[in-house]
């Protein structure tokens, strides 16, 4: 019982670390029906930026100031690069943030290098906070999980309670009415799209330094982040949370429990023959599996509820 | 500093664009090298072209080879694609270089070595020799050995052996937890290990025996350290390479695992600069490798290489880490001198039992499988070295010291090669 208590605590730790990777992605998403495929790159350089301010100043002021800098360069492509597309639909958006993807990749390898930059977590808080089944949980592990949570709280009462939140939600489903009730539509966009890559450049800051900051990391967590916001629902910040979670404990059992297709066989009382063909099946054992099964659940969601857990609209 | 880096990068491309337009003269023996020039991973294929570029000039510097010509390095860009390596093949063929070399990923080796086999038996007269520098699956000198690939890096079997050896000679390890990437070349590190442990070192028990899916995929190792301390494993032995061995040493670091690792590739400059000098040496971070600049032998070498290796630093800005590539155009220049002519077959039996001087004992072209032999050494991440690593003019204050170096005798392996000679 304690080790799958150990394992779901473990889960919630990189479940809100994948929340906060899509946060973002699904508020663009929701609010501008735009898929950012270039989200993972906007998190590189949030990574980038924390790890060259945090070699000038610390790491708090990255904390601040990075996220600030992602947002102003996500709202700066939103406003001369994304919204003369928008006129030609969602195929062009999509390309689009595509070809920005591979820009900013090259570009960051062009500034800071091929190889990863040493970008650590702060001294102060690489010290264990707590010891569990042996395992040191460092100061900086839970210092994620209460940025991730303090993240959702706050972007869930802004949308839902505040007057930004109403203007926003209005002007997705009824544009021409917000707008002749005096609110700019492209400035509301240009605003929003700027704070999803702000989002996305916190999650670099708190998170390119356990990841490792380098040229493929935004290659590497795209999918994932793409996984997370179908799962839950496209738009559903909700959503993203319930399957960030689901992921992140799904994947942590997995490998805790580390069962086989084999002992699955010897379980139901049969033999396993060696000599077989599918003797390479029966050696496969949950644990090598665990990265994939998301993967698989997004497949499964696709197929039985294309919607995703919370969706209210189509993929 | 930025744009240090950019005028940097610059500089690195600008040899391939200026040899491949260059002019193609005669008298060069060329040596195509396939490797990704472009892509993630392009960082790897310009380092291994800076080197083959720098020690083909010390050898044309040297007075060249059959007499005063020269070697010329072409670079033949695969982007990491093996189709394209192929493809890069039947332009090596149109451009008549009778000589290639490539080394990152088995797989392009793979193709390169089949393709080669089918080519040289229809046109023996535009044979084409392969010399391998880095791609290190057992079998290439087993059962795919070919009279027509030389490889001039141990295989992963005889790394493995280093390392299971330098194991079975450290007292304090008791219970050993193997983690490696699950496709060909993880599984061929476990299974030589498995088979090697109880060996070499059967006192060790082996308390966890893992596979992860490869390639970065896997972005949070706290659970497998979980399961590696529940283990209470004292060292971990791993074959991983790229981000799967930077998060995962990150990841065992963070959360205080007490446990040695003993890896591979851990002094690649890249996973050196990802893993950083703290996290390193929290781990005891052990890399198995040809040579590396802070063992005791280094001083020791012949004067003019010591000039040579300092001018390397200077020019390029850049550690000595891949001695490999050096032996492989040493080797390469020494064969066409020794067949006195630049006909690929005639290289090749020249080529084959040729030995040279090592470090610690002498390099050993084995003629049978084509498999070189060589003395390999064990070092631990280390700070306040004499050299430490630089990369690209950035210092990264940690390198590696000596913990033990294991001779040929218990690196060599037998093959089961049934050479077909031409």
């Amino acid at each position: 019982m304690e080790s799958f208590i150990f394992a779901m605590f473990n889960g919630v730790l990189y479940g809100m670390l994948l929340f906060l990777l899509a946060s973002g992605l699904t508020l663009i998403f929701s609010m501008m029906g735009v898929l950012n495929f270039a989200h993972a790159s906007f998190f590189m350089l949030g990574a980038y930026f924390a790890y060259q301010i945090s070699e000038g100043l610390n790491f708090w002021a990255a904390l601040i100031v990075a996220p600030v800098i992602v947002g102003m360069v996500g709202a700066g492509i939103e406003r001369w690069g994304l919204r003369p597309v928008h006129r030609y639909g969602h195929v062009a958006e999509l390309l689009f943030t595509f070809g920005v993807a591979y820009v900013i990749e090259e570009l960051v390898q062009m500034i800071w290098g091929r190889v990863p930059v040493p970008y650590e977590i702060p001294d102060a808080m690489a010290g264990a906070l707590f010891t569990w089944q042996g395992f040191d949980y460092s100061i900086y592990r839970v210092f994620m999980l209460v940025v991730s949570v303090a993240i959702f709280v706050a972007l869930f009462a802004l949308l839902t309670y505040t007057r930004i939140g109403l203007i926003i939600r209005a002007a997705v489903s009824d544009p021409t009415h917000v707008a002749t009730l005096g609110h700019d539509i492209p400035r509301i966009f240009m605003w929003t799209f700027g704070f999803g890559c702000a989002l996305a450049g916190v999650a670099g800051v708190v998170g390119g330094n356990v990841l490792g900051t380098e040229p493929a990391m935004a290659i590497q967590l795209g999918p994932i982040v793409f996984v997370v916001i179908v799962i839950g629902g496209l738009g559903s910040l909700g959503g993203a949370l319930v399957a960030a979670l689901i992921i992140g404990i799904v994947t942590r059992l997995a490998i805790f429990y580390d069962y086989g297709v084999g002992s699955l066989v010897l379980a139901l009382g049969l033999e396993i023959d060696t000599t077989s063909m599918l003797r390479d099946f029966t050696r496969i054992t949950t644990a090598q599996v665990a990265p994939v099964l998301p993967y698989l659940m997004l497949v499964l969601m696709l197929i039985f509820k294309p919607r995703g857990l919370f969706g209210t609209r189509d993929v | 500093m930025a744009l240090i880096k950019l005028v940097r990068t610059f500089a690195v491309m600008l040899p391939v664009v200026v040899v491949a337009f260059s002019a193609r003269g005669a008298d060069t023996v060329k040596l195509g090298l396939i490797e990704p020039f472009s892509g993630p991973i392009a960082a790897v294929g310009r380092d291994t072209l800076e080197i083959f570029e720098f020690f083909a000039n010390e050898v044309n510097e040297r007075g060249g080879v059959l007499g005063g010509r020269h070697i010329e390095i072409v670079p033949l860009d695969n982007a990491m694609n093996a189709e394209k390596t192929t493809q890069q093949l039947r332009k090596v063929i149109d451009d008549e270089i009778r000589f290639v070399s490539q080394g990152v990923g088995s797989n392009h080796a793979l193709n390169i070595i089949k393709f080669l086999q089918r080519h040289n038996r229809r046109n023996p007269d535009q044979a084409i020799l392969y010399l391998n520098h880095s791609a290190v699956t057992t079998s290439f000198t087993n059962e795919l050995c070919s009279f027509w690939h030389f490889r001039f890096d141990a295989n992963v079997d005889m790394k493995v052996a280093a390392l299971v050896t330098q194991l079975g000679r450290d007292p304090s390890v008791q219970k050993l937890y193997m983690l490696n990437q699950n496709y060909a070349y993880g599984q061929a590190f476990q299974a030589a290990a498995q088979q090697m442990l109880g060996e070499r070192a059967p006192g060790i028990e082996l308390v966890g025996d893992e596979l992860i899916v490869p390639f970065g995929k896997v972005l949070d190792f706290t659970p497998y350290i979980a399961k590696i301390k529940a283990a209470g494993a004292d060292t971990v032995l791993t074959g991983n390479w790229g981000p799967d061995l930077v998060r995962f040493v990150k990841a065992a670091s963070e959360a205080n695992l007490d446990a040695s690792f003993y890896t591979i590739y851990a002094g690649i400059p890249s996973s050196v600069a990802g893993i950083g000098a703290k996290d390193g040496i929290a781990t005891r971070l052990k890399q198995v490798t040809e040579m590396h600049e802070n063992d005791p032998l280094y001083d020791q070498q012949p004067a003019e290489l010591l000039d040579t290796y300092d001018r390397w630093r200077q020019q390029t800005g850049k550690s000595i880490y891949s001695e490999r590539m050096r032996w492989t155009i040493e080797f390469f220049a020494a064969a066409l001198d020794k067949a006195g002519s630049d006909d690929p077959a005639l290289v090749a039996a020249a080529m084959e039992g040729m030995t040279m001087d090592g470090p610690a004992g002498p390099l050993v072209m084995r003629g049978e499988d084509h498999q070189i032999i060589f003395p390999m050494v064990i070092s631990t991440m280390a700070e306040d070295l004499e050299r430490p690593y630089i990369y690209e003019g950035d210092n990264y204050e940690v390198a590696f010291a000596t913990d033990g170096w294991i001779m040929s005798d218990a690196i060599e392996l037998p093959t089961t090669c049934e050479m077909k000679r031409p």
